[in-house]
């Protein structure tokens, strides 16, 4: 199983990206916590685990695309570790596609490298004119209910078993979905751990599955509230606004206290215009445990919130 | 440009045929998925309590009443996926629709429905369903591959956007855009939440959760920052209020709130965009009569050749409440 770690810039690259050390990137009081947990029991099933992957760039916003200079900095850091590169792409405009594509170009020029979609209109463009690039198929592709205020109950009460069988599931399940993959040249899917359980069965059709511990997104809009901060009242939560990456500066932390069941301490996190749930320890064992049986072929460790972005 | 209005019984349709709605959308939902999934898992992205017919009879009463009319009924598949068990009855569910209902158009989110649809050589159309989030040009091309016939774009998507989108490809299909009532705060086709009752819709249970803000850096916020931050969230808030139509309110001539687009009614008609969406399937028959007669009136005004400034004060008079409108927060578009 491959171990792939979530980086910021080239800089984090050329320091030590032991498991250990993570913690001393800026993760934040907050959610320190589940990232010790998290490596705790990375080192607790897995031993001292090496990061021989890299993700860069950003999934959920397209103002958080890197540039061209930046990208090609963590390319030639990369290379120098000896590590490869997973070019995550969140979904786009047409003006997102365009400043993709000179990243594209940098990437087709470094070798074969590895792109994540969120977009099948960034598919498209990779398809067409840069095939030498691999893609993957991107977590917001996949449309599994990931709904923590609820799904865990689901998981915990007397659900129908058809119910929970389809909530554990996605399109990924049905063989004329892996095949259609597999044709456009995509045989790796992301995933997150779902609050009710993932079932990964779809891996023995061959496809390949990425996981992300220990933060699963929840929602994610164009509007985003931190950008309304520099606006005018009127003029605020608009599609798309540009920004001056307020999202960079906090985050917002939700406890569920207005919850009709038991889970009134559970909390969420809104960074820029994505909401994320943090893993609890009996999801974290659950994966691991898959992971262990073979059906995840890697882990991308995120110390935090995948937001992030390197000013130019 | 065509009125396009949602349906939910038989009993809607003269009013609605005769307030102006030129297409329908609807949902049904037989009992066998009901007892098999219950209400945990939606067929077509609205609860089962509400806003889809229950069978095939009534939905072919409705279908043969409004070709009648002489307007088009189409029929929302659109979950964001089917697992192999569902796509298997999705499909016979799908060949029942074309062939014993005969419905105009099958709307459609998941991509491997579509695919398989797309196979299936129906009568029916295809609609890319705004879940699939087509922001893109890019996104089209690679959706055209399944043969649609129109692709309803996001409410995320800016007239600049619809625009650039339109032009590419307006040889190709038909974009439909939303027009009125139902926002949504974030981008529906990647919202992994449900709005079962239980919980409600996530933006609008946020709005009444505790909250904390934390500085990055590891420093702590200092009382000007954190003042400014709580005065957007509280701004924030406000907007989600005017997502969630004003707090399900309505003027006091009893007209809905909402999400609206009239002001780009001219914009859409210049553009041409070929359908405008009213939003609300589990909308009451009132709703929805006043929404379609809204619409209608604005594109009625836009047809007759009526200049864009007077069409956008027409229709901010008839939301009847100015206040709202230059909030700023209940459009759907900047015009």
């Amino acid at each position: 199983m491959d171990w792939s770690i979530h980086v910021n810039s080239e800089f984090e690259i050329r320091s030590d990206l032991s498991a250990l050390e993570v913690l001393s990137l800026d993760t934040g009081s907050k959610l320190t916590p589940v990232v010790d947990l998290t490596r705790r029991l990375i080192e607790e099933y897995f031993g001292s685990v090496a990061f021989t992957r890299c993700a860069y760039g950003n999934e959920f916003c397209e103002h958080l695309i890197p540039s061209a200079q930046q990208l090609k900095a963590v390319l030639t850091a990369a290379h120098d570790r000896e590590m490869s590169v997973t070019f995550l792409t969140p979904y786009v405009s047409d003006a997102g596609i365009e400043s993709l594509k000179p990243l594209f170009e940098l990437l087709d020029q470094d070798g074969a490298g590895e792109v994540v979609f969120n977009d099948w209109g960034v598919l498209n463009l990779l398809r067409r004119e840069f095939p030498r690039l691999r893609p993957v198929q991107g977590r917001l592709m996949n449309k599994s209910l990931r709904d923590p205020r609820v799904t865990g109950v689901y998981a915990s009460s007397q659900a129908p078993a058809p119910a929970l069988v389809s909530l554990r599931r996605s399109n990924l399940d049905c063989a004329s979905y892996t095949g259609f993959l597999s044709a456009l040249g995509v045989d790796s899917v992301e995933l997150d751990n779902l609050p009710q359980g993932v079932d990964l069965s779809f891996a023995e059709n061959g496809v390949k599955a990425s996981a992300y511990v220990p933060f699963g997104f929840i929602s994610t809009s164009r509007i985003c509230m931190a950008a309304g901060i520099h606006y005018d009242k009127r003029d605020k939560f608009q599609p798309g606004a540009p920004c001056h990456h307020e999202c960079q500066t906090h985050l917002l932390e939700y406890t569920y206290t207005n919850t009709p069941f038991e889970n009134r301490d559970q909390k969420f996190y809104l960074k820029g215009n994505s909401y994320f749930y943090v893993h609890t320890e009996a999801m974290l064992r659950a994966l691991f445990d898959q992971s262990r049986s073979g059906l995840i072929d890697r882990i991308v460790f995120q110390p935090r919130l995948p937001m992030i972005w390197e000013r130019g | 440009m065509k009125v396009l209005a949602p349906i939910s019984s038989y009993d809607e349709l003269e009013m609605l045929a005769a307030s102006g709605a030129e297409e329908f959308y609807c949902g049904i939902v037989p009992r066998e998925w009901l007892d098999r999934y219950t209400g945990a898992v939606w067929l077509n992205r609205r609860s089962p309590k509400g806003g889809s017919l229950d069978t095939m009879s009534e939905l072919k009463r409705l279908v043969d009443g409004a070709h009648r009319l002489g307007i088009p009924v189409f029929l929302t598949l659109n979950a964001p996926y089917y697992t192999a068990e569902q796509m298997t009855w999705v499909m016979e569910l799908a060949r029942r629709l074309d062939g014993e209902a005969g419905v105009d158009a099958l709307i459609v989110t998941d991509i491997n429905l579509l695919m398989q649809l797309s196979q299936a050589r129906l009568n029916a159309a295809l609609h890319i369903s705004s879940v699939a989030a087509t922001l893109n040009t890019e996104a089209i091309r690679f959706l055209l591959q399944f043969g649609p016939s129109r692709i309803i774009l996001p409410r995320s998507l800016t007239i600049h956007e619809i625009e650039r989108i339109v032009n590419a490809t307006r040889d190709e299909l038909e974009i439909e855009v939303f027009m009125l009532n139902d926002g949504c705060a974030f981008e529906e086709g990647f919202c992994s939440t449900t709005h079962h009752h239980t919980v409600g819709a996530f933006c609008t249970n946020l709005s009444e959760m505790d909250t904390e803000f934390e500085r990055s850096g590891g420093r702590e916020l200092t009382r000007r920052q954190n003042f400014r931050l709580r005065r957007n969230l509280t701004d924030y808030r406000e907007w989600i209020w005017y997502v969630n139509g004003n707090g399900c309110g309505s003027t006091p001539n009893g007209l809905p709130y909402g999400p609206c687009g009239l002001c780009a009614i001219h914009d859409f008609k210049r553009i041409g965009v070929a359908s405008l969406k009213i939003v609300g399937r589990e909308a009451s028959p009132f709703k929805k009569l006043a929404s379609v007669r809204m619409v209608r009136a604005i594109v009625d005004q836009v047809r007759s050749g009526s200049e864009k400034l007077v069409t956008i004060e027409r229709a901010k008079s008839l939301r009847g409440d100015r206040e709202h409108c230059d909030s700023g927060y209940m459009c759907y578009y900047k015009v």
